[in-house]
């Protein structure tokens, strides 16, 4: 027991710079994830022909590898190809490209479950079809969204464990540090994972403020009580 | 003699192997208000869709004042700044209050100012007696309250053509009557409608020429007391028969 205590003051600041790595490395490519996810969405759901073909390609690899396959890949699978990223780079891309994939989906949800109505009435006054999607479809399904897309943030946070086995100095990478340094793994990985434990319950905290901030009357899923 | 404001001819129309319109045409005069009846399914919908170019016929070609709008190239979001439509479930955004939803195109597609948007909104909103209710959001207003803020939403735009497209079938029987009355109002100042309906009383109130419509064709067609007294066609009298008698409320006259 003394052990636990000793480990926590005496590494608090290593924890929190494992903490820091990680919260930005989530937060990054979360936002990369976003970035592609959503247009990988609307092209599923719009596009035509090939490039639908080509995005449920890239939804199906993405989704049907693990992570750490898909990270080992990129950081060191690639300079073989001649394309080398450094430790970080490797990260963003492979959390980002993997999280894109999911992000795809939960849009692509959320996006069909908006009446099609929707979109024949805003063509009805005028809109062009990218604007009935920019100024009525998607701000309907922003909120729609969000349950699904918190799970991808936690999920993300989670997973982001595996970049320590490329030696990214996170959560997970201080934890076997300081195993190894002391001899005590099961103290310092039970450290780490209450540390996880409260960076989840605060994100979810955040997601839920952040749901309950836009809601809108009557802009939900259809519920039986 | 004035041209009609909307000309359609030839208009047809098949999903697949269903031809849902078989070469319908029509002509549509200033201000007239024109009903079409008919058993459903038989492309009432979809006739009023093609002239808003909400669905692009197969065949056939349509003019709003003489101007192609079926043309290939043609814009069709202009178009549709000029002929407004309302719809039988409303489809008010539902993301967005009374006054937003009627505002929302005046900003983004007419690109008005806020300031301008907003008050042309609470004017259009004031029209069908909903201003009270301007910042209410769509789930929290009755059908019929609903379908006046999709009115209002629709004339903002100032149009030259409204097409309703059974917009009481979703109602409560007692709420028909509110939508009617803004319809009626909105005939009364001039403007040319043409509306599907089963509504026989409007018909005949309102209506300057009803057509009755079966299997994608045109069975049908003439003044209120034309087609009600003295209908040519048998189906006509049949599906006339059929309607008065179930809707037999607005008989008594």
């Amino acid at each position: 027991m003394e052990e636990l205590i000793f480990l926590y003051t005496r590494y608090v600041p290593e924890f929190i710079e494992g903490t820091k790595t990680t919260l930005w490395l989530t937060g990054i490519s979360l936002l990369v994830g976003f970035i592609i996810g959503l247009p990988i969405a609307l092209a599923r759901i719009y596009g035509g022909g090939w490039i639908r073909k080509l995005v449920i390609g890239y939804v199906e690899v993405f989704r049907g590898t693990p992570l750490l396959v898909q990270l080992f890949i990129i950081y060191y699978g690639l300079p073989e190809f001649g394309i080398t990223l450094s430790q970080t780079a490797s990260a963003i891309v492979s959390l980002g490209l993997n999280s894109a994939a999911y992000q795809a989906e939960y849009f692509r949800g959320a996006i069909q479950a908006i009446d099609s109505g929707q979109i024949i009435a805003a063509r009805a006054v005028g809109m062009s079809h990218i604007k009935a999607i920019r100024y009525v479809v998607l701000p309907q399904a922003f909120r729609l969204v969000i349950p699904a897309w918190s799970n991808e943030a936690i999920g993300l946070l989670k997973a982001s464990a595996v970049v320590f086995l490329i030696a990214m100095p996170d959560l997970m990478a201080k934890a076997k540090i300081i195993a190894g340094r002391y001899f005590s793994p099961i103290e310092s990985y039970l450290a780490v994972a209450v540390a996880y434990i409260l960076l989840v319950l605060f994100l979810s905290i955040f997601l839920s403020f952040v749901e309950r901030r836009v809601k809108i009357p009557g802009l939900e899923i259809e519920t039986a009580r | 003699m004035k041209a009609p404001i909307i000309k359609a001819e030839g208009i047809y129309k098949a999903y697949g192997e269903v031809e849902v319109l078989k070469g319908v045409s029509l002509n549509v005069n200033e201000s007239e208000v024109v009903v079409i009846i008919g058993p459903s399914g038989t492309g009432k919908s979809t006739l009023l869709r093609c002239l808003n170019l909400l669905i692009k016929p197969d065949r056939g070609r349509i003019w709003l004042n003489d101007i192609e709008i079926s043309a290939p190239y043609f814009n069709s979001n202009r178009v549709r700044e000029q002929v407004g439509m309302v719809f039988q479930d409303f489809n008010l955004f539902n993301h967005l209050t009374a006054l937003d939803n009627i505002s929302i195109a005046l900003r983004k597609v007419l690109h008005m100012k806020v300031a301008e948007a907003k008050e042309r909104s609470l004017q259009e909103l004031n029209n069908v007696n909903l201003l009270d209710k301007k910042d209410l959001y769509p789930s929290q207003l009755s059908g019929g309250q609903k379908q006046r803020v999709a009115i209002a939403r629709a004339l903002a735009l100032d149009p030259q053509v409204m097409l309703f497209d059974e917009p009481t079938s979703a109602l409560d029987p007692e709420l028909i009557g509110e939508v009617l009355e803004a319809m009626k109002t909105l005939a009364e100042k001039g403007m040319t409608m043409i509306v599907v309906t089963h509504e026989m009383g409007f018909a005949r109130e309102v209506a300057n020429r009803i057509i009755f419509m079966e299997h994608g064709n045109i069975v049908e067609e003439g003044s209120p007391n034309e087609m009600f007294l003295h209908p040519q066609i048998l189906r006509t009298r049949e599906f006339l028969w059929k309607i008065t008698e179930l809707y037999g409320k607005h008989e008594n006259k």
